[in-house]
């Protein structure tokens, strides 16, 4: 058949006076939308300013990278994302497909063509609409058929809410009776190549074989043609206050503020909190434009809750359940008498439960980071005192001392005893800067990091030298349990003595003060090359700088750092330095950037838990279940953790840094 | 009448310092020194802060003796709290009498109900100064206070002996002195500092008081402890044993 026949009537079998209803309806409903979503939009509104934003262009290219692509949907859940692609994807080629008509049906009008003269909705486009919109179709009525069968399943991980029943039915029921409707249409209409509309005209064939005849369809269309139209439109006007909102605060999220790397924090200055008055977030009121959309965004999907290794150890803290009782609060925005935020909607004890692991933060399809939420709900914690226990010894230890443990700075040294480790003060015309940090400085454990890899540093013949007595910590577990001043205070002492001696190029061997040093730094004034001793003992076995004997291998284990491979991407080199010792590598489950939380981050390390308690436990079963006889870390929150963990199993393990693991395979040392 | 609650504070080298003898012997050298309030101090100014939690018409304040370094930790027990704070300008080392002395002058002029301090000082731990306070004042006291159950008239005070816990009955005004386990003190931050900042810190000096010191102990010197450690680690219980039997008269 030629395509040049192919075509349908715009709104066909319908009259005019129902066609102005419809349109009538069409506009009741925009409107409806309208006022629903304004009050919201108004809230958002109402939050600080503090970010910046993405400009028309970079905004336009959000709208495709990360909305349309739904790219951000990749990392968990592969079926229920799935079904969110077919839900989104059939939902958006429907609108677009709708409009479509709309500007066919207005450009026929204008040029006054009559009913069956349609201007461009005919021949081969018409011969490529139609199939494409019954696949879009059938994509939403998969979705949508999809997400009621988990939602009937009672699956405890996702959120419930009765009005999520009636958006998942109205969609399924606007699939539905949208193709009955294209099947009458098509039986009343008989129009040629029925074909066209694949699914259409199977429904028609079906009808026609039940006994609908074309008189019968008339009428039949007509009704089913309503129905599916008032759903339609209902639907459009619950936008606002169903969750089919979190198309359209996400879509703001995603597209209007631009993506912030893992690691990075929103930084406060104390000039900021005496003219206000606000540290931290206790108010809605605190929170910045950004963190009120996301509020709205979040459709508590529980991707985040999967992720958390704080609520999968029994801590009180779900990112989800965070989010969701914060943006419970986002009606009281304006009035009096609004609830405490930190340690009344959000419990202290839920507040410290976090490793700032950043899982959730990377897994959210929204953009939305409960990670900030709950930090800035730690610093309203800190600056009101209502901060105990070990935790609040750390603090005082780190701003008194400058290292968690209270040591005396004039002890950092003590670690190098016998080694010959030049400070800056002894070697100014250094190349790179050996951060050793305060666990390797003070703990007797950690110590033969910093001693393995002085002798790799040594052999290798590379030009060091470390702060010595000079440095103090980085301040990243105080930043991260929400005490941004002590935090300022060391790394104003830090970036000063850095700066002194002219250090550009830092390698160290902690992760988090490669995080700190990489993205803390910058917002107290301290730009730096920061690599990790991973990727730069890589480099100097690529080299050749180190003669490593390859025979002694064994089977080992790895453990990535959350601070390392997830928040910094930093996956390969560590593996690179094991194959060149020989060393087989026996991945655990969660690897990479995947990796799960040793428990120690985000000041957790400072506070006490039975081992019971501890975050991280189920890591532990993971690696005593993978069975390696040694574990090889490259984190000393890690290596205090793990091995805290494996001893508290009974299990006998071995734990050893990735510098260890590589000195012990050294030509020299056999 | 407001009930007033005196909580007079020390401030001391930091517990996790290493205390350095100075080459005359006479002082601890402290160039490398950070301070802090006397951790019995600060769980005494964090009772009296419990105290006016639960109390109505309670006002608390802090009392440093000594120079003008004297302030940070009077701020940081403002920015815990602390309604108001007085630092009588002496020189130092005090000894516990002269304190005692100062104190019970101050005590007289302000007619507080309560001087609730810590048990001793982390320094010099002569744990005197309160039992000089109460002595000198004829109010009553309970030192080494682990629980301070308050009531219109006093208080029933639990504390730690070598025997066990033994429960004072105090009238007030009184002394009471605070032991470790009476409570944790809060965390004073920046922010907290920063809002501390405008509560005020009354100066006063010792002709003022009109008190003039006769110290009654005289330091004669200070001598530093060797820290070498001898230790070595054994394989065995035998060789343990073995050990203790040449190196001990334990066998």
């Amino acid at each position: 058949m030629p395509t040049e026949t192919l075509t349908r009537e715009i709104f066909g079998n319908i009259g005019t006076v129902p066609k102005m209803i419809f349109y009538a309806l069409a506009v009741i409903a925009g409107l409806i939308a309208i006022k629903t979503a304004w009050p919201r939009i108004r809230r958002w509104r109402s939050g600080r300013a503090v970010d910046s934003r993405h400009s028309a262009g970079q905004t336009v290219r959000a709208i495709f990278a990360r909305v349309l692509s739904q790219s951000t949907l990749n990392r968990t859940r592969p079926a229920a994302s799935r079904a969110h692609r077919c839900l989104f994807g059939g939902f958006a080629v429907l609108t677009l497909g709708t409009v479509l008509i709309a500007v066919e049906h207005v450009a026929a009008l204008l040029a006054g063509r009559e009913a069956d003269q349609p201007v461009f909705h005919k021949g081969l486009y018409y011969a490529i609409y139609e199939p494409v919109m019954d696949l879009a179709g059938l994509a939403v009525l998969f979705g949508a058929g999809w997400f009621l069968v988990r939602r009937r399943r009672g699956d405890a991980s996702i959120g419930h809410r009765g009005s999520d029943w009636m958006v998942l039915f109205a969609l399924l029921f606007l699939g539905a009776s949208g193709f009955l409707v294209e099947g009458l249409r098509i039986i009343e209409a008989d129009s040629p190549g029925r074909w066209v509309s694949f699914v259409g005209a199977a429904v028609a064939g079906g009808l026609e074989s039940v006994g609908v005849t074309r008189e019968a369809a008339v009428v039949i269309h007509q009704f089913t043609w309503w129905l599916h139209a008032v759903v339609a439109l209902g639907l459009l006007a619950a936008v606002p206050s169903t969750r089919l909102w979190h198309a359209v605060a996400g879509g703001v999220l995603l597209s209007r503020h631009p993506e912030r790397p893992l690691g990075t924090m929103t930084p406060v200055t104390i000039e900021e909190v005496e003219a206000t008055g606000v540290f931290g977030i206790s108010q809605m009121d605190h929170l910045a434009i950004r963190q009120l959309v996301s509020l709205d965004a979040c459709v508590s999907c529980g991707r985040c809750q999967d992720e958390c290794p704080a609520h999968a150890a029994g801590k009180p803290l779900s990112p989800r359940q965070v989010v969701q009782d914060l943006a419970g609060q986002l009606r009281g925005i304006g009035s009096d008498s609004t609830p405490a935020l930190a340690g009344g909607v959000v419990s202290e004890e839920t507040l410290w439960s976090c490793t700032s692991c950043s899982a959730c933060v990377e897994v959210c399809p929204l953009g939305v980071d409960p990670l900030e939420l709950i930090i800035g709900m730690r610093r309203h914690l800190v600056g009101a005192g209502a901060v105990r226990g070990p935790a609040a010894t750390a603090l005082q230890k780190l701003g008194r001392s400058g290292n968690p443990w209270g040591l005396p700075p004039d002890q950092r040294m003590d670690w190098a005893e016998g080694l010959e480790v030049p400070t800056v003060d002894d070697q100014p015309d250094f190349e790179v800067l050996y951060w050793v940090g305060c666990a390797a400085a003070y703990d007797r454990q950690s110590r033969r990091t910093a001693r393995a890899m002085v002798r790799l540093l040594q052999v290798a013949g590379v030009r060091f030298a470390v702060l010595g007595e000079r440095e103090r910590c980085t301040g990243e577990s105080a930043r991260r349990m929400g005490e941004e001043f002590v935090f300022a205070e060391l790394a104003a002492h830090n970036v000063k003595e850095l700066g002194q001696h002219d250090v550009t190029r830092i390698v160290t061997h902690c992760p988090h003060c490669l995080n700190s040093l990489k993205h803390d730094y910058p917002d107290a004034g301290g730009h730096y090359e920061v690599v990790h001793h991973s990727e730069f003992l890589s480099t100097l076995v690529d080299e050749g700088r180190l003669q490593v004997d390859r025979s002694a291998a064994e089977t080992v284990t790895f453990h990535d750092p959350c601070y390392l491979a997830r928040v910094n991407g930093i996956v390969d080199a560590p593996r690179d330095v094991l194959a060149a010792t020989g060393a087989q590598l026996d991945e655990l489950p969660r690897h990479g950037c995947r990796t799960a939380c040793c428990g120690g981050g985000g000041g957790r390390m400072w506070l006490d838990d039975g081992p019971e308690d501890r975050v991280g436990r189920d890591r532990i079963k993971e690696i005593t279940t993978a069975g390696a006889e040694t574990v090889v870390v490259s984190c000393p929150f890690c290596r205090t953790m793990i091995g805290d963990g494996l001893a508290t199993e009974g299990h006998s393990a071995n734990v050893v840094d990735l510098a260890e693991v590589l000195f012990e395979s050294l030509e020299e040392t056999g | 009448m407001s009930f007033l609650v005196l909580v007079p504070t020390k401030r001391v080298p930091d517990t996790d310092g290493v205390i350095r003898v100075t080459p005359d012997e006479l002082d601890v050298d402290t160039s490398h020194l950070s301070f802090v309030i006397n951790p019995f101090d600060a769980i005494a100014v964090e009772e009296a802060l419990r105290l006016r939690e639960r109390r109505e018409d309670v006002e608390v304040v802090v009392v440093g003796i000594g120079g003008e370094a004297y302030e940070d930790e009077l701020r940081t027990a403002l920015a815990m709290g602390a309604d108001r704070a007085i630092r009588v300008d002496a020189a130092e080392p005090l000894d516990p009498w002269n304190v005692a002395c100062i104190l019970s002058e101050l005590a007289r002029r302000l007619e507080p109900r309560l001087v609730l301090m810590g048990k001793q000082a982390v320094d010099d731990d002569s744990a005197q100064t309160g039992q000089f306070l109460a002595a000198r004042l004829g109010w009553p006291q309970a030192t080494f206070a682990s629980r301070i159950d308050d009531s219109d008239h006093g208080a029933e005070v639990a504390r730690e002996t070598d025997h066990g816990i033994e429960t004072l009955s105090v009238t007030w005004p009184a002394v009471i002195t605070a032991d470790l386990r009476l409570n944790e003190p809060r965390y004073a931050s920046l922010p907290g500092i920063l809002a501390a900042r405008g509560k005020p810190i009354e100066e006063m000096s010792l002709e003022e008081l009109g008190i003039e010191i006769e110290p009654r102990v005289e330091l004669v010197g200070l001598q530093q402890v060797s820290s070498q450690r001898t230790g070595q680690q054994l394989e065995t219980v035998t060789e343990l044993l073995e050990c203790l039997r040449e190196n001990t008269e334990l066998f």
